[in-house]
């Protein structure tokens, strides 16, 4: 898949292990002990952590920073970046930077579109699309040489992540999306949170037709609901998500004390059922501001202790 | 054509405010099709001047004229007497017509009434999109007919995102999704390869990006 | 030009009582004021109607409750020619109220002018708003031809309405 990387992630997932990653975001300020305590709260539960790009395009504290925090603590990063606001000078800069830092993976995006964030008045760059940063990120690495084909004063040797929905539309063309992005560079995928079990499989199995679960290491998205109200919310109001009407029925079927239990549960059975796909190689789990559950997650779903 | 919007009166009657005499200039070609700063929309706009200003007990004497196209100064030279007469000239002209009202009136201040939006088409009567930035690099060929810098509000090249749904953007229900256009479309005409191929980076220095762009037609210039 | 409409009684009455009857809705502190304004310079509303002369032919004009106003009327061959600048020249004029009168839907006879010209109308209303002279002082109403009694209620309407937006402050 890609030479010398030498990421831990990449480590795992080349030995055939079920990783497990999670997801850290940085704080609307610049107190670096919040990602401290998450990545406390992460820590031994996890082989790497994500650590998002002004998600939902809301101001945060860099991604990149945010990573270098984590790294001081021990912890392995996965830089995401966002093409949403930066072009590619500021990319490509912010790519060998990371590297020199420590960052060895990076998950590359296009990011959410900006009128949902916390600025809608600005001005948007995507200069360049995720599929044209995942090459860039590729072309650095393995050519050593930056888009205008300069000889780069050491290449940044990244493990190089997408994104998969295969909860969006349209449905036939989201297998050919994910050819595209392994033959653009992507070593592994982590894909949007799994609630249409059905779906997901199906969507594995067109995967595994055309031979990308051996190119690319799969890994499945769950975010555990807190309540029915998550749950529809996400179904209804959150881009590219798909909750099943008997999925949020069995979130209101149960008393509210009950309801983060039953949430967890049903995480836990897809995390058990994402092991028994062919193809996938590792779980991400997206439990957002919620950090503190992962362990237990991780715990109970039987993956500690990692290796 | 470029489509454009009539100003909200109460910001027209801001503009004007320093002004006792006006001459309300429509355009005949652009904003007359889309209902902005036609002959009508000229006058009713005088119409409803003089009424807001009679309501405030203001002043105003308000001249109409509308001359066919106030980008070419073969045209806003017809202009020029009525002009002469006034204070103050609120274009109904796109943003390109009030600078070259400017250029040729360097003493009378030139006052825009509509607000420019975009290059687009007339969808059905009283509907209209917009098409095209302006790039200067147009690759329609590739997909489709229908222009992804334009229509993706992400610009994306190798789309769709994760956000398309139903065939609609994430960023607002009743827009289409443009990816999802040029799927169906290609589907149409047989040519789903093109999604498979890789589209590097876009070039962007022949759009806006590059700076403020000229044409120069050296065989039409004597 | 307009026609000065009188109510048609033998009694004679007394300048109150004939306000009284002009002016039949509750009586706002808006209202007073307004009334004792237009008890100074007597409030004579003037109304603008445009109609299709296929849904309204009258000329002549008799007041159901004895309000007095004075009204202008022009005919259209169909309704959708009721132009934007049309409806605001007839402000301009001085009218304080107008009304356009329109085939039901489903029957004009050029098939969409009625549904052209509410929307005109529903334009212009909220022009109005902006100007700052009210939207409510134009309203549209299907009739069906030659419904008088439907026209005339319409148009008493109209005039009852003026007693509570005042005359037009465009005039």
């Amino acid at each position: 898949m890609s030479m010398n990387a030498q990421s831990r992630l990449q480590e795992i997932l080349s030995k055939g292990e079920f990783a497990v990653t999670a997801e850290c975001g940085p704080p609307r300020g610049a107190t670096p002990e919040v990602v401290r305590k998450k990545g406390e709260l992460l820590k031994g539960y996890v082989d790497a952590v994500n650590v998002t790009d002004n998600q939902t395009a809301i101001v945060r504290m860099s991604s990149i920073a945010a990573c270098a925090h984590l790294l001081q603590m021990g912890l392995e990063p996965v830089m995401q970046m966002v093409t949403r606001d930066r072009n590619r000078i500021a990319l490509q800069s912010d790519i060998m930077g990371a590297y020199s830092l420590g960052i060895k993976n990076i998950l590359c995006l296009s990011g959410d579109h900006q009128s949902f964030g916390s600025q809608p008045d600005a001005l948007n760059v995507f200069d360049i699309d995720s599929m044209n940063l995942i090459r860039t990120v590729q072309t650095m690495r393995d050519q050593g040489k930056d888009m205008s084909g300069f000889e780069l004063n050491g290449p940044p040797r990244m493990f190089i992540g997408a994104a998969a929905n295969p909860f969006a539309d349209p449905f036939e063309y989201r297998v050919i999306r994910l050819a595209k992005k392994i033959d653009a560079g992507a070593d592994f995928i982590q894909t949007q949170c799994i609630y249409n079990m059905d779906r997901f499989k199906e969507w594995m199995k067109m995967a595994r037709e055309e031979g990308l679960t051996e190119k690319v290491h799969i890994l499945g998205g769950v975010t555990p609901l807190k309540s029915a109200g998550m749950a529809k919310f996400m179904n209804n109001k959150v881009a590219g998500m798909d909750v099943p009407e008997p999925l949020i029925k069995r979130m209101a079927g149960v008393p509210k004390e009950k309801a983060i239990e039953e949430g967890i549960n049903i995480c836990l059975e897809t995390i058990a059922q994402l092991r028994d796909i062919e193809g996938i190689h590792g779980v991400h789990i997206m439990a957002i501001e919620w950090e503190e559950i992962v362990g237990q997650i991780v715990e109970s779903a039987g993956l500690t202790p990692r290796p | 054509m470029i489509v454009a919007e009539q100003k909200p009166l109460s910001e027209i009657k801001e503009i004007i405010a320093p002004y006792k005499k006006i001459l309300i200039l429509g355009c005949g070609t652009c904003v007359k099709t889309c209902f902005a700063g036609g002959e009508d929309e000229v006058a009713v706009l005088a119409s409803a001047l003089r009424l807001a200003c009679k309501k405030d007990g203001k002043e105003i004497e308000i001249e109409k004229l509308t001359i066919e196209r106030q980008c070419e100064d073969e045209f806003i030279r017809e202009s020029a007497p009525a002009v002469s007469r006034s204070e103050g000239v609120l274009s109904l002209a796109c943003g390109a017509g009030v600078q070259a009202l400017a250029r040729r009136f360097a003493k009378t201040p030139v006052l825009p009434g509509v607000n420019t939006t975009f290059i687009g088409v007339m969808e059905s009567q009283g509907i209209f999109t917009e098409e095209c930035s302006g790039c200067g690099n147009c690759r329609l060929d590739i997909f489709g007919g229908i222009c992804p810098v334009t229509r993706c509000a992400k610009k994306l090249l190798n789309g769709p995102c994760g956000g398309s749904q139903n065939g609609k953007c994430e960023i607002n229900p009743d827009t289409d999704c443009a990816w999802q256009l040029i799927i169906d479309r290609l589907k149409a005409l047989g040519q789903m390869d093109n999604l498979r191929k890789y589209i590097p980076p876009k070039n962007w220095r022949t759009s806006l990006s590059g700076g403020p762009r000229k044409l120069v037609r050296e065989d039409h210039i004597i | 030009m307009y026609k000065v409409i009188h109510h048609q009684t033998k009694t004679s009455l007394s300048g109150i009582t004939r306000f009284r009857r002009f002016f039949s809705g509750h009586y706002t502190t808006e209202n007073l004021r307004m009334l004792t304004s237009a008890m100074d310079k007597k409030f004579i509303p003037k109304i603008t109607v445009f109609h299709c002369i296929n849904a309204f032919s009258q000329t002549s004009w008799s007041s159901v409750d004895g309000s007095e106003f004075e009204i202008k009327f022009i005919k259209l061959p169909c309704s959708s020619m009721v132009k934007d600048v049309f409806l605001l020249r007839a402000f301009e004029a001085g009218a304080d109220a107008v009304v356009v009168l329109v085939c039901p839907e489903g029957q004009c006879r050029y098939v969409e002018g009625n549904i052209r010209a509410k929307k005109r109308v529903a334009w212009v209303q909220n022009l109005l708003d902006d100007i700052g002279i009210d939207g409510r002082r134009l309203s549209l109403s299907n009739i069906a031809a030659g419904d008088t009694a439907e026209a005339t209620q319409i148009i008493d309407d109209a005039v009852k309405n003026m007693a509570e937006l005042g005359p037009n402050p465009a005039a």
